[in-house]
């Protein structure tokens, strides 16, 4: 019962959270300086026709005051119309139809990269000799520092022009997620192995770790059964963080690798001012961070059930 | 306490690289894509076989008659067919229509349409259908950006019979047919248009040689053959179905990646080749490479004539005498680019190349040019000043990473004789709007089209923006010239069309609206593996109802 209600309340709250996304673009959008009707039309080397115009400011209701445009637009929200893409001409829930499953399966993959990788490399380097953990730590701060098309471009020069063994673009089968996926992990993985391995290396000092060993456990046992179920939690607080880096970073991601997505879409939609598909998008990874920290909210408890949230 | 044994933790690190290499050289192992090898040359065209592409950007709708992108000329010429065609020494031929007559007064013309095409949802292509091309390109709802403004003169149309439609012009409009040879005023299915007009951005429905398998916007475009296709027009030389079975394009946005991954053979072909590849892959003996000039307007900053300080000729005059136009091209283009010295593209129908050299590259020139226009004063920043008022010349520009580079060549260039050109980055939004506002001093463009009516778009005092959008960037309004380009557009083609544009190219240098740069090139390139492609002339690029793909 308890449980329900909170569930409850973290959904209203969330609610709340997508109607102040989607009035802060709204009016960010709004008052970025162009003519919206011209931007649709073909820009500033176009011919439109007086009519077009007219036409095109008569559908949007570009003519109309703010005010007006948005009670509009909220009101077709909440009978679930997200509007029409100026730019597409389809649907805003069809254009991210389109672009979500190669974001979702780049974001997915991304994350189990980053994931394996964090918590492979922190067992192996938590508590070692202070060279190992000299070389993986600068590793991690030089990861968590550099900027993602840096890596990107790296992992270009190397993989796809120079030993040739993976597509540099495109959107076609497993081989051409491979590099933009290992972008967004490594960029991931530093800081999140700087996390889990600090972590790491105070849980090893427990006193129920030594209990542990004197059991007999080998020191891998000890490491996956015992202290890794400890450490895991910070990382897990940082779930907000890796959603977001898989956001945020697929933009520059996908640009970088020419693939489908809703970085993409989202690029275009801002520089065409594709209102609709801005507000659109923001919605959506809106209602994605709503979520996730619902259902990590939800995870703390499993982990550890001293762990009682408000 | 303890340390834990070194060969654990030696075997899970050890692990973990392994399951890591493993996992990315597993899954990668074919896709790599061979690299072209050079072959001998054989005659036969190969049937089947998938073309791959890269282009730089994609319009986001594929309905020729509501975009303007310049990709169109290309991804249009793969599902469309046009009325007419330009042949391959650029003059008008029978496409879609087998013939036409035009009436005297210029204002009528009656098409007579080929009786064998059909488009690839299985409608007919007749006079009916070519009727609703035109009322769809004007009508409102299309929100047409370019095909409403070629057809503009057009006022209705008659059905004669199934295959003779007549079309009635308001005014002598010779350039109505070099218009409708443009992929953006291609032809779509009457069918289409009249059942689902909203569906023809995702699905464009043509009769060309190719029709539309896939499409993910921002991403890739596929096409297939298409089935029973052999009305391809007489310039090809070949009259059957295409060769491919496919092609697929991928939108590479980033120039770097577009030359690598068409040097590393993922890609066939790549539109937008950028210039400064162009040395490497001309001496890559695996690929072609074409650098093309378009025709219609070259690359151009035109003067906002209607404002100080470019109201005054001999400011204009200045500008254009001292700025070095072969040293920015170069520089820009790392030698790729044509110089220009007027105002329309040399390949263009009636350019005249008399008017070639009368300006030229002169500083002392424009330093007294300056003087007699009243700038002789300095201030402390070394710039020209009257009254107090610095010789400021406001330039705006989309916004990027880097501002133009060409804009920031001019500054350079022209500080030296003591103006300040001061490069004003704003979003693409907000330039629409100054554009439009007149609100600028200069302004960098480019305008590619298949006719020397550019001019009349580009310097006519009707096409200044204020009741209605136009093109005439640097508010030229001179009767003369008026009267002039009127001219050009009631003249029907022949000697004297060239000599009224001959005209009005020298009334032009006359008014300097703008300093020519250079022309507006085509680079592309592509795999030497692929044989067969034609240049279309309405634009220079690629046409693959020929092309196909050696083994």
């Amino acid at each position: 019962m308890f449980a329900l209600r909170r569930i409850g309340l973290r959904l209203l709250l969330g609610v709340a959270v997508l109607w102040g996304a989607a009035t802060l673009t709204f009016v960010a959008v709004f008052i970025i300086p162009g003519d919206t009707a011209l931007l649709i039309l073909g820009g500033p080397d176009a011919r439109p026709t007086q009519e077009a115009i007219a036409q095109v400011r008569a559908d949007y209701l570009l003519d109309q005051p703010f005010i007006v445009q948005y009670f509009h637009y909220l009101g077709n929200l909440l009978q679930g119309d997200l509007g029409q893409s100026y730019r597409l001409r389809i649907p805003v829930a069809e254009a991210i139809g389109q672009q979500l499953p190669s974001t979702a399966a780049l974001a997915g993959f991304a994350a189990l990269l980053a994931i394996t990788l964090t918590v492979a490399v922190a067992l192996a380097s938590a508590q070692r000799r202070p060279w190992i953990r000299a070389i993986v730590s600068s590793a991690e701060v030089f990861l968590a520092s550099v900027p993602s098309f840096v890596v990107g471009f790296a992992l270009l020069i190397l993989f796809a022009f120079t030993w040739k063994l993976l597509p540099s673009s495109g959107t076609a089968g497993f081989p051409s997620l491979i590099l933009p996926a290992a972008t967004l992990a490594l960029i991931l993985f530093g800081p999140l192995s700087q996390v889990l391995r600090n972590e790491l290396e105070e849980v090893l000092e427990q006193p129920f770790v030594l209990t542990a060993r004197a059991r007999g456990l080998s020191d891998f046992a000890v490491r996956i059964r015992h202290a890794l179920r400890h450490a895991a939690i910070p990382t897990v607080t940082m779930s907000g963080f890796i959603v977001g880096g898989l956001l945020g970073g697929s933009v520059i991601t996908e640009t970088l690798f020419s693939r489908q997505g809703i970085g993409g879409l989202m690029l275009a939609s801002v520089y065409n001012k594709d209102l609709p598909v801005i507000l659109g998008v923001v919605l959506l990874s809106a209602a994605v961070y709503v979520v996730v920290n619902l259902l990590v909210d939800l995870l703390y408890t499993s982990i550890d059930p001293r762990v009682v949230t408000a | 306490m303890s340390r834990p044994s070194t060969r654990g933790r030696r075997v899970l690190t050890t692990a973990a690289i392994a399951v890591a290499a493993t996992a990315l050289l597993a899954s990668c192992a074919s896709a790599g894509g061979a690299a072209p090898t050079a072959a001998p040359a054989s005659s036969e065209p190969v049937e089947g076989g998938t073309l791959r592409l890269s282009i730089s950007a994609e319009p986001g709708c594929l309905d020729s008659h509501s975009i303007s992108a310049t990709q169109q000329a290309l991804l249009g010429r793969l599902i469309y067919d046009n009325l007419v065609t330009l042949d391959r020494d650029g003059n008008l031929a029978p496409y879609l229509a087998e013939s036409w007559d035009i009436s005297e007064d210029g204002k009528t013309y009656t098409f007579h349409l080929r009786d064998d095409v059909t488009f690839s949802d299985g409608s007919p292509w007749n006079a009916e259908a070519l009727g609703l091309n035109f009322e769809h390109m004007r009508d409102p709802a299309t929100k047409s950006p370019l095909a409403a403004a070629y057809i503009a003169p057009y006022v209705d149309g008659t059905v004669i019979d199934e295959y003779t439609f007549e079309a009635h012009l308001a005014y002598a409009y010779t350039p109505f047919l070099y218009g409708l040879a443009q992929s953006w005023v291609a032809i779509t299915s009457g069918k289409a248009i009249q059942e689902s007009p909203e569906t023809l951005c995702q699905n464009p429905i043509g009769s060309g040689p190719f029709v539309l398998d896939d499409y993910k916007p921002g991403q890739s475009i596929s096409y297939v053959k298409r089935e029973g296709y052999h009305w391809a027009p007489e310039w090809l030389g070949y009259e059957g179905e295409a060769h491919l079975d496919r092609i697929d394009f991928t939108v590479v946005p980033e120039e770097v990646i577009r030359y690598e991954s068409l040097v590393s053979g993922q890609y066939d072909l790549t539109e937008a080749l950028p210039p400064q590849n162009a040395a490497a892959i001309q001496a890559n003996p695996d690929f072609v490479y074409e650098n093309l000039i378009r025709t219609g307007s070259p690359s151009v900053l035109h003067f906002n004539t209607s404002r100080a300080p470019f109201d005054d000729i001999r400011v204009r005059k200045a500008f254009v005498a001292a700025v070095n136009r072969d040293a920015i091209a170069n520089a820009i283009g790392f030698g790729t680019y044509n110089v220009k010295d007027n105002y329309l593209s040399s390949k263009t129908v009636y350019y005249d190349p008399t008017t070639e050299g009368k300006l030229v590259y002169d500083p002392k020139a424009a330093a007294k040019l300056l003087d007699q226009a009243g700038w002789t004063e300095r201030d402390a920043d070394g710039f020209r000043t009257k009254d107090g008022t610095r010789l400021q010349v406001v330039v705006p520009t989309t916004q990027s990473a880097t501002p133009s580079p060409l804009l920031v060549q001019l500054q350079g260039e022209v500080k030296k004789v003591g103006i300040d050109l001061v490069i004003d980055q704003v979003p693409q939004a907000q330039l629409s709007e100054r554009r439009y506002a007149g609100d600028y001093d200069a302004l960098s463009g480019v305008w590619h089209t298949n006719t020397p009516d550019i001019l009349f778009i580009r310097y006519h005092s009707s096409e200044i923006t204020g009741e209605r959008i136009g093109q005439n960037s640097s508010y030229l309004k001179d009767a003369e010239l008026d009267e002039l380009l009127q001219k050009t557009r009631e003249t029907p083609d022949g000697p004297e069309a060239a000599k009224a544009y001959s005209a009005v190219q020298h009334r032009l240098l006359e008014l300097v609206p703008g300093l020519p740069l250079y022309e507006n090139q085509s680079q592309w390139a592509y795999s030497k593996r692929v044989k067969g492609i034609e240049v279309d002339t309405s634009h220079p690029i690629p046409v693959f109802t020929n092309a196909w793909i050696e083994d």
